[in-house]
C-alpha cells in the first residue's frame, strides 16, 4: 500500500511509511488561505476557467464521492479513492465554521495521506466494529464551482453543496454541508491535494461518521 | 416576605419501592439502571446535582466577562466571568417565564437580555431591567427574580464544579485521594496555569450515560474492541500504542479505586516505559516535528516528545469528568437512553506552536479510529439491555473473586488493569447517592 517509493536509506530513518515530510508550518499557512478563500461569500467569473478544465474536474469530483459510496460493498473502491489524491494531501473536517486554524484548536478530522492509509487499512481488517455493519451512502451533490488558484495555471479551487444520506444497520440519517477542494495538475494527472469537509452541524454533536465524509 | 438569598427546596419523585440494594449487588448491577427513566430522573437530582459535577474549565473563559454554556445533567446553566474575574454559575432559565436568556454557546458578554420579553440580567444573573415596570406591583417586587444559582460552586485547579446540595462536602475533599491523580495529570501538562482547553468534539450516543462511563475504566476490552486498530498498526508499523494490552494483567499497568466514587488507570509503567512518542501511531507532520523537537530541545527532546502525546492516566472523576491521555472528557446525560460526549483537545502555554500543533494532531487519531468502535459496543448494549428485560444483570464480577483488588501501601486500593473494581467503587457511590435524601438548593437572591 506504500505509495512513496523509499530509497534504503530513508527505510532506515523512516518507522512510519509514507514518511508525513509535507505537514510544516508553510503547509499549514497554506491551508489557512485557501480555507478562507474556499469560503468566502463573493460572486466569482464563472468563465475565467474553460469548459474542458472544468469538465475534468467535475468528473474526478464525481468518481470520488461514488468510490466512498462503494467502499461500503467492495474495500478495493477505497484504493482506487486514494489514488485520485496527490500523494502530499489533507482531508480535513473542521469542527467549526468557519474553519479555525487546525493549529490552535482540534478538528473533527485531520488526516495526512498516512493516516487515510491507516484507516483504509483499518476499515479492511473486518474489525472495525463501527463499520459492522458497513455504512452504505449515496452522495448528492450540486452548485459545482470551480475557480484557479491565485497566481497558479497548474491548479483550480473548487466547492460544492452536498447531502450525503448513510444508512446502517436499519437506520438512516442525512449528513450535508459543502465541500472545498483544491486540485492539482501532477504530470498528467488531475490529483486533490486537499478535500475539505465543512458539516453543517460541525459544531453540533456527531453521530457515528467512521466512513469517509 | 423578602427574603435575601432566598432558597427553594426542589421535590425529588419518588422512586421509592426501588430496593436499591437489589439492583446494585457487589459484583452485579440490575439492567433497569440503564432503562428506566424514573431512575434516570432521580439521577438527575441525586447524582448530577447533589454531588459535584464538573462544569467548565477557566482556560475557557479567560477573560471578564467571558461566558460559556454548560450543563448540570439536564439543567441548563450559564458558567461566567465576572467583572472582578470571579467564575459565577447561574441558569440559562428566565426567570420570567422560562425562556433560556442565552443561546450562544460561547463568547464575552457583560450582561443578557432574554429574548421573550426582554428582561436584562448581569452576568452574575442578577436582574437589573425589566421593560415596562411600572405594570408589576409589590408582592412581585418582593420576589427575588434573580437568576437562579447552584448551591455550592467550587475550582481545583482550573477545573470548576457546581453541585446544588447545599450539603455536599467541600470540593478537595470530595475528590479525596483523587486530587493528587489529578494533580500528577495537570502537573504532566505544565500546571494548571499552562493549560488550555483548544475544541471540542461532540459526539451523541444513544446509550445511558453509565454505559460511557463503565468503559471510562475498563482494562479489559481494549484487545477486543479496539483490535481493527491493533491489527492495522501491527500491519503497516510491526506494532505501536496499545500493544501492550494484549497481555494486559501480566502487565505493569494497575486499576485503583478512588475515594467517593472517582477512579483511575495507570498506563505508566508501559506506555512511558521506553518511550511513549515511539509507541504512538504516526501523526501528519511527525517526522519534521521529532526533527525539529531534537534541534530544538536537545537533551530535553526526548521529555517533550513524550509530552506531546499523552500523560498515560485515565483519571475518571464520578460522575462526568474523565481526563484521557492529553484531553478531557465530559459527559452530558440527555435522556435515559441518549448522552452527549464532549471531547477536549488541550494545548500549552508553556510550550511553543509546533508542540501544541502535534497534540492537536495526536488528539485527532483515536477518535474516529478508535472511539468509534466502543461507542458502536455501548449502542448495542444499550439495545440489549433494553430489548431483553426477562435478562436482567450487568455482570462487573471481573477480579472480583481472585483476591487481586488489594490495597496498597498508600491506602488504596488497587487492582490489575483489567479487573472490575472501577465499576464496582464507582456503583458503591451512585448506590449511596441514590438511596439519600439530599436537599437541593437554587439560591435566588442578591448577591
Ligand atoms: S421569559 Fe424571559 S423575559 Fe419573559
Ligand atoms: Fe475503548
Amino acid at each position: 500500500m506504500n505509495t512513496a517509493t523509499p530509497s534504503v536509506a530513508q527505510e532506515r530513518r523512516y518507522n512510519h511509511q509514507p514518511p508525513s515530510l509535507y505537514v510544516v508550518n508553510a503547509f499549514y499557512d497554506w491551508l489557512v488561505e485557501v480555507s478562507a478563500d474556499l469560503a468566502q461569500a463573493v460572486v466569482r467569473d464563472a468563465a475565467a476557467v474553460d469548459a474542458a478544465r472544468r469538465h475534468a474536474i467535475a468528473q474526478l469530483l464525481a468518481v470520488e464521492s461514488r468510490l466512498l459510496d462503494q467502499g461500503a460493498g467492495a474495500h478495493a473502491a477505497y484504493e482506487h479513492w486514494l489514488t485520485l489524491y496527490a500523494e502530499e494531501c489533507a482531508y480535513w473536517i473542521p469542527a467549526d465554521s468557519p474553519a479555525p486554524d487546525p493549529r490552535q484548536t482540534i478538528s473533527l478530522e485531520f488526516h495526512d495521506r498516512r493516516r487515510l492509509l491507516d484507516r483504509v487499512v483499518r476499515l479492511g481488517t473486518g474489525l472495525a466494529f463501527s463499520q459492522l455493519p458497513a455504512s452504505r451512502t449515496a452522495r448528492q451533490w450540486s452548485g459545482l464551482e470551480v475557480w484557479s488558484s491565485p497566481g497558479r495555471t497548474d491548479e483550480w479551487r473548487a466547492r460544492y453543496s452536498f447531502t450525503l444520506v448513510e444508512s446502517r444497520a436499519g437506520h438512516s440519517r442525512v449528513l450535508a454541508g459543502w465541500n472545498g477542494f483544491v486540485l492539482r495538475q501532477i504530470g498528467d494527472r488531475l490529483r486533490i491535494v486537499l478535500k475539505q469537509i465543512n458539516l453543517i452541524d460541525n459544531q453540533n454533536p456527531q453521530g457515528n461518521n467512521s466512513f469517509f465524509l | 416576605m423578602r427574603t435575601t438569598n432566598q432558597r427553594s427546596t426542589l421535590p425529588v419523585p419518588p422512586v421509592a419501592p426501588d430496593p436499591w440494594d437489589d439492583l446494585v449487588q457487589e459484583d452485579r448491577v440490575h439492567r433497569r439502571v440503564y432503562t428506566d427513566e424514573n431512575i434516570f430522573a432521580r439521577e438527575m437530582n441525586n447524582v448530577f446535582a447533589a454531588t459535584w459535577v464538573y462544569v467548565a474549565h477557566e482556560s475557557e473563559i479567560p477573560e471578564p466577562n467571558d461566558f460559556k454554556l454548560a450543563w448540570l445533567g439536564t439543567r441548563d446553566v450559564i458558567v461566567t466571568r465576572d467583572e472582578e474575574s470571579v467564575v459565577r454559575v447561574f441558569s440559562n432559565r428566565c426567570s420570567h417565564r422560562g425562556a433560556s436568556v442565552c443561546r450562544e454557546q460561547r463568547g464575552n458578554a457583560s450582561q443578557f437580555t432574554c429574548p421573550y420579553h426582554g428582561w436584562r440580567f448581569d452576568n452574575r444573573g442578577q436582574l437589573f431591567g425589566i421593560p415596562g415596570k411600572n405594570a408589576y406591583g409589590p408582592t412581585f417586587k418582593a420576589r427575588d427574580m434573580h437568576l437562579s444559582r447552584p448551591a455550592q460552586v467550587a475550582s481545583y485547579r482550573g477545573f470548576v464544579f457546581a453541585t446544588l446540595n447545599p450539603d455536599a462536602p467541600p470540593l478537595v475533599k470530595h475528590l479525596g485521594n483523587a486530587a493528587r491523580y489529578m494533580d500528577a495529570w495537570i502537573d504532566y501538562n505544565g500546571g494548571a496555569e499552562n493549560l488550555v482547553l483548544a475544541g471540542t468534539q461532540l459526539f451523541r450516543l444513544a446509550c445511558n450515560w453509565k454505559l460511557i462511563w463503565d468503559n471510562a475504566g475498563d482494562g479489559y476490552h481494549v484487545p477486543f474492541s479496539h483490535q481493527s486498530l491493533l491489527v492495522m498498526t501491527h500491519a503497516r508499523y510491526g506494532g505501536g500504542d496499545m500493544t501492550y494490552f494484549a497481555e494486559a494483567d501480566r502487565s505493569k499497568m494497575s486499576n485503583s479505586a478512588l475515594d467517593n466514587g472517582h477512579t483511575a488507570i495507570d498506563q505508566r509503567a508501559e506506555m512511558h516505559a521506553e518511550s511513549a512518542w515511539q509507541q504512538q501511531r504516526p501523526q501528519p507532520g511527525r517526522e519534521p516535528y521529532q526533527d525539529y523537537v531534537a534541534a530544538t530541545y536537545g537533551e530535553q527532546a526526548k521529555r517533550v516528545l513524550d509530552t506531546t502525546v499523552g500523560a498515560g492516566m485515565n483519571i475518571n472523576i464520578f460522575p462526568n469528568l474523565a481526563l484521557i491521555g492529553n484531553q478531557v472528557q465530559v459527559l452530558q446525560p440527555t435522556a435515559v437512553g441518549e448522552t452527549v460526549m464532549h471531547w477536549y483537545a488541550t494545548r500549552r502555554k508553556d510550550v511553543d506552536a509546533q508542540v501544541n500543533t502535534m497534540r492537536l494532531r495526536t488528539q485527532e487519531d483515536f477518535p474516529v479510529m478508535g472511539e468509534m468502535d466502543d461507542a458502536a459496543n455501548f449502542e448495542e448494549c444499550q439495545r440489549g439491555l433494553f430489548n431483553h428485560p426477562e435478562d436482567e444483570w450487568v455482570d462487573m464480577s471481573r477480579h472480583y473473586e481472585t483476591g487481586k483488588d488489594v490495597a496498597a501501601e498508600d491506602g488504596i486500593i488497587r487492582g490489575l488493569v483489567t479487573t472490575d473494581l472501577h465499576m464496582r467503587n464507582y456503583y458503591a457511590q451512585w448506590k449511596r447517592l441514590m438511596q439519600a435524601n439530599p436537599t437541593l438548593c437554587l439560591a435566588r437572591g442578591k448577591l
